[in-house]
């Protein structure tokens, strides 16, 4: 909470209403005779075409998937095809004004919105700029398929290629958008504006409004358009979505041209069902999706329904809804009322509908109906508008011969190498920015207030006798990540970092303490305390093009942000067949102290999901060594940090912590001491305790432990780890998380492989019971504690003479808790 | 103190034994050495011999009863020594009660480290203890694991490791490989024990054999001579010829030794001489067989049978054809002492060095024997003794005549039956009228 807002409570407490503007529901009322003056005669036509290639695609595959061919070729496709036959003049109204800059987000059901989309661009660029974006596409594959023996006009080839390439893309060719990686539900082309389309429903609620803030902070041209489905709008992320992108602070706190609102229409497609529930009378009760417009925001986001069976209404209402997107007064909720006639997939026999429902709906059907008022108005005839057709289904024969044939769209040859996906699954680069210009700051970095606190620190935690500096004198973790953080913001100018607390606080740990100082309001900004917008919003702005560290606070809230984290921020670089780069620095604190819900790691959960790089450093030149390679990488990385040593010095890097940039690489452990008769492994601030494990050792029962922080879980090198496991025969892998299916098994079983001939004794696995997190006065029977390792060394690898246990390794107990699930 | 006799384990896979005969009853005296009892496997029998002097305190089984190995079987001491904690089943008891003292003093309320619920079982032992073992070349039997549940961890093969003398490289990796025991007094530096130290003793009974290790030497001419029979057609024909004119020249040498004559020409260098001679006349048995071809020789190269201390050795005499049987005497002379002295050039020695091969065992005796073919030549000539012969002499009259025996080894692959004959014939034909100036 900002201290100039100030609220008052004499006029919080005063009694009073909430009152609401009427929601326009279908208000168009034009005919197309007097929307003469607003298009031409081609303009008409063109609307019909679009249309047009939509149903005849749309026809298309729903032929191959039904009757296994379409005008005679055969063809067999195994996967998903969810159609928007009857929604086609709600795609084509939604494109059609929009302009290449524009970007349009979608969901499992968008080939329509790729086709209107792809064609609005391909009408909207000029020849020679479209021909360069075919040709500089993956070095022009997908155009040298539709080029050969073509004749026609640049714009005519750009129709062939945006049929072939979303066509290969669901085939799931080499040649296709996304090199086959995305298929039907996530096919898109960015350079036409199309971004990803998401199966996950109301996937893009939350990341088309990061999209909306890169576009706003970065002041690129061009708004997002999010195409969500009338189902959606149940989802928590779409709330999360909607929550974030009508934030006060856009209009009351953010300065200078960064006030005002996000450029970002919710464009939800009515069809009515989400799969088989219907949306008005069963699963919701908004009525009019519209209706919701007017709970989120004084301006009710400009809401209203449009009648999405007249292309000319939607056209009509987006020619509006820009005028206040350029006014800055988005976000905007527009709900586009359609049907759908297809079930929700070909294998969908619509139960739950009658007949005479579609009838009646196909007998107003868009593309005839406005074919008619074409006809009527005597802006076409009948023949041209045959013609129409007539062309388009020949061009779509055509399209689905190329695609289909395996010489000229091979899918990816995966026998001759068949790491090629693994090698798309990181981009693993090197970039000290992801754009060219000045970052805003509000000062030099050198007269930051924190900045020169902290170089008065001790940059070791010793002095030249050994003995510790006092806490607050020394440089501590959160320096480090500080440190890493505030050089970033000074190098990039599209950093951006938010999440909850963390401007006039500083970050409920004080990591950010005085990054508030150096930061324009619209480069660290607090957001609302829901983690899947923190994260969906982060997405979307770095699939644009931008870097961003979003934060969730506790590793508990995990789960609140699941579906961003394991099924969005991992997937996309891979799923866009390399085309998306996804420069997002995930930070997440494992607390303690705070009982069953914040207080666990949950490092293993993130670990398990491939396309994510997982580090939890726990000494302040790893902290900073770490996060300054987390934020040079294009990759998505989940930063673990421990609350329990944010205020540790740094114990181990001769010198300190360096005073200038330098980066740690992901993947390499590291041993924080050296020993040769056991070797402990340890995944976060476990490392403490194995250290205090390693004196009693060595004391007590002259063993010298070598201790080694594994720093990174994703990518982890074992190299170093089996040449000590060499050296010792034995290991303990612990860390804090719940031992069963955490990634300390992981670890254990990738050394019992690699280094089994080398082994004295099964590794070991020292982790955390499979319990509840207790109250803190209870943590030490739950979290691994230092005796715990002697017990588990005396128990499992050498029996320690005069050792009695407290705690119970015994293999009778390992069987006795598996059976009863603890 | 009282001396433990426990049922030896003889064999991996044996369990237990039956005692068949007790020779010493309670009470007798027993001397070191004395026989205490007999005992038999399902596969042979032994004896069990007392390691210490003193009374045979007790005996826990008798005659017919089947004892687990590695259990006590009777205990030798001095009168009066209590002998019950050595009876077996004895000590289980104790450990079982030890744990119930444990946990009736409730220092832990879990069942901690147990050795019976959590035995392993025998013979459990870690991969780096395996390893270790098996580089250093301990043998695990009897050695009892420190390791959780018994298992055999690396510092109970260190702690064995230990308590033998230090043993060399070498020694260790022989052992290792061959399951060899060391010595223990070794015959190296400071009682360090070295390969040839090792041995397959049985440490409860005496050796009484002897296991060596092959050299590399030996290693070589059994693989030559093994390969040598299994990859040809060998056979030998046998023929002597008349040893008269030789014996004279023999005579005539040794007269003019005497006299300061420097070369010594033996009858070896003489039947040499006259194989080289004959060797000219039948260019096909100076030939190499390489299976799809023949290698016929332009030279002479002749391989001598050299009998040294290391075992046989075969360097080749090159373009012995080139030479005089004097140059020939010296030369064989010269490359003898070589291969006695080690200093042979090893090139010399390969069996591909030598064209045809000469191997002479007649100053041993020996009257007839096979000699085997070092491949890829196609003969060897074996020399046997002289013997005296009946001759006819013509008119009717024998006489005993002194004939030296050839023994022609040839492979059937490159000679027929009648051309080996011929060149055997022709070598005796040869030896029959050598000639040459002193």
């Amino acid at each position: 909470m900002p201290k100039v807002q100030f609220i008052d409570p004499s006029v919080a407490r005063q009694a009073g209403e909430i009152t609401f503007n009427p929601i326009p529901v279908n208000q168009y009322a034009k005919t197309v005779a007097e929307e003469k003056a607003n298009f031409s005669n081609d303009d008409f036509l063109r609307i019909y075409h679009d249309m047009v290639v939509i149903r005849e695609f749309e026809t298309m595959l729903n032929l191959i998937k039904t009757t296994g061919e379409y005008s005679g070729v055969p063809y067999d496709h195994p996967g998903p095809a969810h159609l928007s036959a009857g929604q086609e003049a709600a795609a084509v109204g939604m494109a059609y004004t929009l302009t290449v800059d524009d970007f349009i987000f979608g969901s499992h059901r968008s080939h329509g919105e790729i086709l209107a989309k792809g064609l609005s661009a391909i009408q909207k660029l000029n020849d020679a700029d479209l021909m360069r974006i075919m040709e500089t596409f993956f070095n022009g594959t997908v155009l040298n398929v539709v080029k050969k023996d073509f004749k026609g006009t640049t714009k005519q080839l750009g129709r062939r290629f945006l049929i072939y390439g979303t066509l290969a893309e669901i085939f799931a060719r080499e040649t296709g958008f996304n090199k086959g990686l995305g298929g039907s539900m996530h096919a898109f082309f960015t350079p036409f504006g199309v971004y990803p389309n998401n199966a996950i429903v109301g996937g893009s609620g939350d990341i088309s409004v990061g999209a909306a803030l890169y576009k706003k902070i970065n002041r690129k041209p061009g708004m997002v358009v999010a195409n969500i489905g009338d189902a959606s709008m149940a989802c928590g992320p779409v709330w999360e979505g909607l929550s974030f992108a009508s934030m006060d602070q856009f209009n009351e706190l953010w300065e200078g041209d960064m006030k005002g609102g996000l450029p970002v229409i919710f464009n939800v497609m009515n069809n009515q069902y989400g799969m088989g529930g219907q949306t008005c009378g069963e699963t919701m009760g908004y009525g009019k999706v519209a209706r919701i417009g007017a709970g989120v925001n004084p301006e009710q986001m400009h809401a209203e329904r449009v009648d999405g069976y007249n292309p000319l209404a939607v056209i009509d209402a987006y020619r509006r809804k820009r005028q206040l997107i350029e006014e800055k007064k988005g976000p905007i909720l527009l709900e586009i009322l359609t049907y759908r006639y297809s079930g929700h997939s070909p294998s969908d026999a619509s139960s739950y509908r009658s007949k005479e429902e579609i009838e009646a709906w196909q007998a107003q059907d868009s593309i005839a109906s406005f074919g008619k008022s074409l006809v009527d108005a005597k802006i076409t005839d009948q023949k041209t508008l045959d013609s129409v057709w007539a062309d388009i289904k020949q061009i779509m024969v055509e399209m689905l011969k190329l695609s289909i044939n395996d010489e000229v769209s091979p899918r990816m040859d995966i026998r001759k190498r068949p790491e090629q996906i693994g090698e798309m699954i990181f981009s693993n680069q090197s970039v000290d920015k992801m754009e060219d210009r000045i970052p805003e700051v509000n000062h030099p970095m050198a007269e930051n207030p924190r900045v020169i606190q902290i170089s008065k620190k001790e940059r070791f935690a010793f002095d030249a006798d050994g003995k510790p500096f006092s806490k607050m004198k020394q440089y501590q973790l959160r320096d480090g990540i500080f440190d890493a953080i505030v050089d970033r913001f000074y190098k990039d100018p599209t950093l951006v970092a938010y999440g909850e607390e963390n401007r006039d606080w500083g970050g409920a740990f004080a990591v950010y303490r005085g990054l508030t100082e150096a930061l324009p309001y619209h480069r660290l900004f607090n957001s609302p305390i829901s983690e899947a917008s923190i994260v969906g919003t982060a997405i979307g702005y770095a699939m644009c093009g931008g870097r961003v560290i979003p934060e969730i606070m506790y590793c508990d809230f995990l789960g609140r942000c699941g579906d961003e984290v394991f099924n969005q921020l991992p997937k996309w670089q891979a799923m866009s067949g390399n085309v998306l780069k996804m420069p997002v620095v995930l930070r997440v604190s494992v607390g303690s102290k705070y009982g069953a819900q914040h207080s666990q790691d949950w490092t293993s959960l993130v670990a398990h999901i491939p396309g994510l790089k997982v580090v939890f450093p726990v000494t302040p030149y790893d902290a900073k060594g770490l996060m300054n390679s987390a934020l040079q990488g294009t990759d998505p990385v989940v930063f673990f940090e421990s609350q329990r040593v944010y205020d540790i010095g740094e114990q181990f890097h001769k010198g300190g912590v360096p005073e200038g940039y330098y980066e740690i690489p992901f993947g390499e452990p590291d041993v924080k001491r050296e020993g040769k008769d056991v070797t402990i492994l340890t995944i976060g601030a476990t490392l403490y305790r194995a250290l205090e494990a390693a004196k009693i050792l060595e004391q007590k029962y002259g063993m010298s432990a070598e201790v080694i922080d594994a720093r990174s879980l994703v990518p982890f090198n074992y190299e170093k780890v089996v040449a000590s496991v060499k050296k010792t025969g034995r290991i303990i892998v612990s860390g804090d998380a719940t031992s069963r299916g955490s990634f300390l098994n992981e670890l254990a079983r990738n050394i019992t492989e690699l280094a089994f001939d080398y082994l004295d004794a099964p590794p070991v696995v020292v982790g955390s019971r499979n319990w509840i997190t207790p109250a803190y006065e209870l943590e030490e029977a739950f979290f691994p504690q230092p005796e715990w390792f002697i017990d588990a060394i005396h128990e499992k690898i050498v029996p320690l003479k005069g050792h009695i246990s407290g705690q119970n390794f015994s293999d009778l107990e390992q069987i006795r808790r598996a059976k009863l699930g603890v | 103190m009282a001396f433990v006799v426990i049922m030896p384990k003889q064999g991996q896979s044996v369990e237990s034994c039956i005692i068949t005969e007790w020779n010493k009853k309670k009470g007798d005296q027993v001397k070191k050495g004395d026989l205490l009892f007999a005992y038999e496997t399902d596969k042979a029998s032994f004896e069990e011999e007392a390691a210490v002097e003193g009374t045979l305190l007790e005996l826990f089984y008798e005659t017919g009863d089947e004892v687990p190995v590695l259990t006590n079987v009777c205990v030798i001491g001095a009168p009066g020594e209590p002998v019950d904690a050595f009876r077996p089943g004895g000590a289980v008891t104790e450990i079982i009660e030890t744990i119930e003292t444990i946990e009736i003093n409730g220092t832990i309320e879990t069942n901690g480290t147990s050795p019976v619920a959590q035995s392993v079982g025998s013979g459990a032992i870690s991969p780096r203890a395996k390893n270790l073992a098996e580089k250093e070349g301990v043998q695990l039997d009897g050695i009892t694991g420190s390791g959780p549940g018994g298992r055999i961890i690396e510092q109970d093969v260190k702690a064995v490791i230990n308590s033998h003398p230090k043993t060399t490289p070498l020694a260790r990796k022989i052992a290792g490989e061959e399951q060899l025991q060391p010595a223990s007094q070794g015959s190296g530096l400071g009682g360090s024990v070295k390969a040839k130290d090792l041995t397959a003793i049985n440490p409860i009974y005496s050796n009484d054999f002897e296991i060596k290790k092959l050299s590399n030497m030996r290693k070589l001419i059994a693989k030559a001579m093994h390969q040598s029979l299994q990859n040809s057609a060998q056979l030998t024909h046998h023929l002597g010829a008349d040893a008269r004119r030789m014996l004279e020249l023999r005579r005539k040498v040794k007269k003019a030794n005497d006299n300061g004559y420097p070369v010594n020409i033996t009858l070896n260098d003489m039947v040499c001489f006259a194989v080289v001679k004959a060797l000219r006349k039948f260019p096909q048995a100076n030939a190499h067989f390489l299976g799809d071809s023949v290698k016929y020789f332009n030279k002479i190269h002749l391989g001598i049978a050299v009998d040294t201390e290391r075992g046989l050795m075969v360097p080749a005499i090159r373009n012995a054809d080139d030479l005089s049987i004097q140059g020939l005497s010296n030369q064989m002379r010269e490359i003898a002492a070589s291969c006695r002295k080690g200093a042979i050039n090893p090139e010399l020695l390969s069996s591909e060095a030598a064209s045809f091969t000469v191997s002479n065992l007649g100053n041993y005796g020996v009257e007839l024997f096979t000699p085997v073919i070092n491949l890829p030549q196609v003969g060897i000539l074996g020399v046997n003794t002289i013997v005296p012969r009946p001759k006819d002499l013509g008119d009717g009259a024998y006489g005993f005549v002194p004939y030296i025996g050839l023994s022609l080894t040839y492979d059937h692959q490159a000679l027929d039956g009648g051309e080996a004959t011929r060149f055997l014939k022709q070598i005796a034909t040869e030896i029959e009228n050598l000639e040459f100036e002193l």
